[in-house]
């Protein structure tokens, strides 16, 4: 009796083990090139003295933080410009690539071609090429409403310069924000290609329409992809390359070599994005769609009443 | 007689394809007479065109890039040539090639591509297999780890990162001039967003059933080569994925180059754009200088904006191409790889 018992131990012990195996690359990795680093760079941020070679850090001071808020007249305006910048862009980009996966999803001819068309702009990438296409004002031009083709000259004449200059602005920002979302795109499309037809089905056996599947079936099904993809499309808008906060960080960590004021604005930096990500994470967790098991469970918690037995999650072995 | 029996046989296609387009017709207008078969011919039409209008605008700058580069200096300035040049100005093309000088870069980004998305791929499927099927503790611990890997910028582990590899070296050369800082992490499920593919591995890992490997077992397999040769394998769908988006990822990338990566001969193909636009954008006097010490001959409409897309379009050929080949098993991975976001 005992002998079994021990051996069952040894056997959880081994799978334990087996499983640090496999994760072991990882926790090498995120020692030495996250903990590591963002730990450094905590450091840096407020040493008080610091040398390049042999790197040598000394002191303790919070100059530099206090720096950002108070001497700094331009890190705080370029930081909002930055997350409204971000915060506009983000809602948009999940509406129209949702929109957009979901018509690639529909039965329509051509429908490898079109998803291949749509993942073009990503290919491009954000790199220098589609930089240098939007340089040369080609996003402006896609919709271009005041050469008079879409829209002809004499009612252009009639809302005047300023407004059309508003209206060319936005299609512009609309098309790069279009360019953007090809991964979104992907993703909202994995998501919608594993709900199950059933569920569909059922949904029409009992008589909803397409909108209340719409609400009712999709929407939900997708929840737990809108969460990574609202999370993926913030991390991207706030890392991106023509970030502009990040230039001026980088202006200071690189060009005029103040490592600890850089290190300190990016370490600002850093708290707010994992915030907000935080935020959506509490905010997306009430309303997600997890699966079958935890949704009763939910109920359960809600309704306080017991419907399934409550098993223990299983796990391999 | 053949011929006259070749004839009939076609007449008989002839009416075979004619009836049949007429019972199509018939049905067509069986399924679209009625009041709802109308609207959804309605809806029908509309989503075409919404779908064809926003392909269009998203293959505009494709478009416009191949277009662009092989116009001539009359043809980007005047108005009434839009989308069809004069004339097919491929002399852009090697004007570009010659600025970009880029077998070399191109060499280096080849190299640099490829090694880390070999590196991605195993270490991040590994990863992502330990995180699906095993218990261990600190498991929780671990997989929050992934996610904030995945949400702190690069940018904020630059500098210490910078400083760290500045003094380090290897084999007497500096950390600075190799390309370590850009290839090692990528083996361990870091590098250029390595947390994300971790992620996706693991959600296909936990929809692979149990019973496969508990077979393997019981045959007698191990638990490392249970990965390798059967549980691997599958994830040939999710695989595609993470490779082709670590490619573009890699080889579009150039903030980590540019500060990692000092020397010029050690630097990549995209930057070397702006090379072009430097060039391309110069005083007349300055770009004339300039061809000269390239051994070219200085026109008077060589170097236009043209010249600077044909150069784009030489810089994103290779991933486009490579898009090309791998693009209907990458499809099919999106839909099979059993991605939900859990």
């Amino acid at each position: 009796m005992e002998k079994k018992k021990k051996n069952k131990l040894t056997l959880e012990r081994r799978n334990q083990l087996k499983g640090l195996v496999f994760v072991l690359p990882f926790i090498i990795g995120v020692l030495l090139f996250f903990l590591y680093p963002i730990l450094f760079s905590l450091r840096i941020s407020i040493a008080s003295g610091i040398k390049v070679v042999g790197m040598k850090l000394s002191g303790w001071t919070f100059e530099q933080y206090k720096r950002a808020f108070v001497v700094d007249t331009s890190f705080l305006p370029e930081f909002k410009d930055t997350v409204i910048f971000t915060l506009t862009r983000f809602p948009l980009t999940i509406i129209l690539s949702l929109i957009i996966a979901i018509l690639l999803n529909k039965d329509i001819k051509g429908r490898g071609l079109f998803r291949v068309i749509f993942f073009i702009p990503f290919l491009l990438g954000s790199g220098e090429v589609m930089q240098q296409i939007v340089n040369q004002g080609v996003a402006r031009a896609v919709l271009n409403v005041q050469d008079g083709r879409i829209i002809p000259y004499n009612v252009l004449m009639y809302f005047g310069n300023s407004v059309m200059n508003t209206v060319q602005g936005v299609f512009g920002s609309l098309v790069t924000i279009l360019w953007g979302s090809g991964v979104q795109i992907l993703l909202f499309l994995a998501g919608l290609q594993s709900i199950s037809p059933s569920l569909y089905e059922a949904a029409k056996i009992d008589g909803a329409t397409e909108w209340e599947i719409f609400w009712k079936v999709t929407i939900p099904m997708i929840s737990p992809m809108m969460l990574l993809n609202i999370v993926y499309t913030l991390v991207d808008s706030f890392t991106s390359v023509d970030n502009k906060l990040l230039t001026y960080i980088r202006s200071y960590g690189f060009t005029n070599m103040e490592f600890s004021y850089a290190a300190a604005m990016s370490w600002l930096y850093f708290l707010f994005i994992a915030l907000v990500v935080a935020i959506v994470f509490g905010i997306m967790k009430k309303y997600m769609h997890t699966n079958e098991i935890e949704e009763v469970r939910k109920r359960e918690r809600k309704h306080r009443v017991f419907t399934i037995e409550k098993a223990p999650r299983r796990t391999f072995e | 007689m053949s011929a006259s029996t070749e004839s009939l046989q076609s007449k008989k296609r002839l009416e075979g394809l004619l009836s049949n387009l007429a019972l199509r017709w018939r049905l067509f207008k069986r399924k679209y007479s009625t009041y709802s078969g109308l609207k959804q011919l309605f809806i029908r039409i509309v989503m075409y065109l919404l779908v064809i209008g926003l392909a269009f605008v998203f293959i505009y700058p494709f478009l416009y890039m191949i277009v662009n580069s092989v116009m001539s200096n009359a043809d980007l300035n005047s108005r009434s040539v839009n989308w069809l040049p004069t004339e097919f100005k491929f002399e852009n093309y090697s004007l570009a090639l010659d600025l970009l000088n880029g077998k070399k870069f191109a060499i280096n980004s080849a190299k640099v591509t490829i090694i880390a998305t070999i590196g991605h791929v195993i270490a991040c499927s590994f990863i992502g297999y330990g995180f699906a099927r095993y218990n261990f503790p600190g498991k929780k611990i671990l997989f929050a780890l992934v996610i904030l890997a995945f949400i702190v910028p690069t940018q904020t582990l630059i500098i210490p990162s910078y400083l760290t590899y500045s003094n380090i070296s290897f084999n007497g050369k500096n950390c600075l001039d190799s390309y370590i800082p850009l290839l090692v992490p990528s083996f361990f499920g870091f590098g250029l967003r390595g947390a994300l593919y971790i992620f996706l591995f693991r959600q296909f890992y936990l929809t692979v059933p149990k019973s496969l490997e508990e077979a393997a077992r019981i045959d007698g397999c191990g638990f490392m080569k249970t990965y390798w040769k059967i549980v691997f394998p599958l994830a040939k769908a999710t695989l595609v994925v993470a490779i082709v988006l670590s490619v573009v990822w890699h080889w579009n990338d150039s903030y980590e180059p540019s500060i990692y990566v000092k020397s010029t001969a050690k630097s990549f193909l995209p930057p070397r754009l702006k090379e072009i636009i430097a060039v391309a954008n110069a005083l007349p006097d300055a770009q004339e200088e300039r061809m000269r010490q390239l051994g070219l001959e200085g026109g008077e409409d060589t170097l236009n904006d043209a010249v600077v897309m044909a150069g784009a379009t030489v810089i994103s050929a290779p991933i486009l191409l490579f898009f090309a080949f791998a693009q209907s098993q990458f499809m099919q991975g999106i839909e099979r790889s059993g991605i939900t976001g859990e």
